[in-house]
């Protein structure tokens, strides 16, 4: 198993967001969570990646075995997380090129590889922005400085593309995008997919789903699975929403 | 007074003539404290004065900073930027003084004093002040105090940059527009140090 989340409570302040939560994803599969507003779906995201904040009052975490909340932030990036953030962060000063080099440079120590050569990590970079169709000038922007939504979303997903990670989770990444740049997010998603690969789709929107075929759907509501399927949840959700669950 | 960046001494006056350019760079690393004062006066139409600032400080260390920015003349120009860092139980003062003499019509006039503090226990006083006695100027003060930014943190270490180095990036962002030509090393050293 790549990841198995058991009885999971978390709280932000002193608010109880998620109630127990029951997941296990194997190496290779997609699983969309889907779910309203509130329901817990980006604090899932944000307990998974160690986010300041949010805090884990009950249950556990394994990640390939190991305890994923004893882990810095950093510590599970170079394990392969990836988190696609709902909403991107600016950070003002730094270039697109020099936060990525140092991601992936770090991830490479960590994992007891040489620093990539500068040549070759830039062809890479190259190789990846043409890939989610990212303007190569976007290397020496400031990280998401000035970037329209679909620029920021597009942002992380060359991100996800460099550091090839072993699961990914996409915090509705889907939201505010047009058809076209829908179709690079599941370009994304689908060009990493192999049978050591997963993913985690959060979202409300069916849209996604429609290029990323997930092999499970979860429906979250208020902190917990209430229920899980295959792709006919999707068109069941469609057709009458989540008040059914 | 030529162009390029000067190293500025810690006390010094300087009166600039009409036409003249004067820049200056104050430079203050950990392990010492520092004193430093300096008046420039703007004397003639047209003169100039650039004055560029970077400290760092730490443990119990004193930065005391007072600027006397005189615009004399008509049509005279001054910026000022000065970006710090106070770690450990440092204490920094700020005292920035822009002054626009009555016969100093078309001045412009800018300063900004922006501080990041890395602990509970270093201080930071900053007090930028105008005095202008003309009435057509252009003039502004900007001062803060802040700390590092915890989601910019938090989104760098997602990607597996080590908490330490995604501080040292961030603090380094933030002096980028103080640091002088030539000694990016230096100050990265010294920012590793804090």
């Amino acid at each position: 198993m790549l990841l198995e989340i058991h009885n999971l409570h978390a709280t932000v302040g002193d608010k109880e967001i998620l109630k127990g939560i029951d997941l296990t994803i194997d190496k290779g599969e997609i699983h969309a969570v889907m779910g309203p507003n509130g329901a817990g779906k980006s604090t899932l995201g944000a307990v998974l990646t160690g986010r300041p904040g949010y805090e884990v009052t009950e249950g556990t975490i394994l990640y390939n075995g190991k305890d994923l909340l004893a882990m810095a932030p950093e510590e599970r990036a170079w394990a392969g997380l990836f988190l696609s953030f709902q909403y991107p962060i600016e950070i003002p000063g730094v270039t697109i090129t020099a936060f990525m080099k140092a991601a992936v440079n770090a991830k490479r120590k960590a994992n007891g590889l040489e620093e990539m050569k500068t040549s070759d990590f830039l062809r890479l970079m190259k190789e990846k922005m043409a890939f989610v169709q990212m303007k190569p000038e976007f290397a020496k922007r400031e990280v998401n400085v000035g970037f329209s939504g679909g620029e920021k979303k597009r942002n992380e997903i060359f991100q996800m593309a460099l550091l090839d990670p072993t699961l990914s989770i996409l915090d509705e990444t889907d939201s505010g995008l047009d058809v076209d740049a829908l179709k690079i997010v599941a370009d994304g998603v689908n060009a990493l997919r192999s049978p050591e690969k997963s993913a985690i789709i959060v979202t409300h929107y069916h849209k996604l789903l429609e290029y990323v075929q997930p092999d499970y759907v979860h429906v979250l509501k208020a902190g917990r699975i209430v229920t899980t399927g295959g792709r006919e949840l999707i068109d069941a959700i469609e057709s009458k929403g989540f008040d059914q669950f | 007074m030529g162009h390029g960046h000067y190293i500025a001494p810690a006390k010094g006056q300087y009166q600039v003539a009409a036409g003249q350019v004067l820049e200056l760079q104050f430079v203050v690393l950990p392990g010492e404290s520092r004193d430093i004062e300096v008046t420039v006066d703007l004397c003639g139409p047209g003169a100039e004065a650039h004055l560029k600032g970077l400290y760092l400080c730490k443990a119990d260390e004193k930065v005391n900073f007072r600027v006397v920015m005189h615009h004399k003349a008509s049509g005279c120009h001054s910026t000022q930027l000065f970006n710090g860092i106070a770690g450990g139980s440092a204490e920094v003062n700020f005292d920035g003084t822009i002054v626009v003499a009555p016969d100093a019509q078309k001045t412009e006039a800018f300063q900004e004093n922006h501080n990041i503090v890395l602990t509970e226990t270093a201080k930071v006083n900053t007090k930028p002040q105008l005095e202008i006695y003309a009435d057509d100027v252009k003039c502004s003060h900007g001062a803060t105090v802040g700390q590092l930014n915890e989601d910019e943190l938090f989104y760098m270490r997602s990607r597996g940059i080590p908490e330490a180095e995604a501080r040292t990036l961030q603090m380094l962002s933030f002096l980028a527009p103080v640091i002088p030509e030539g000694r990016e090393e230096e100050i990265e050293r010294a920012v590793r140090s804090l």
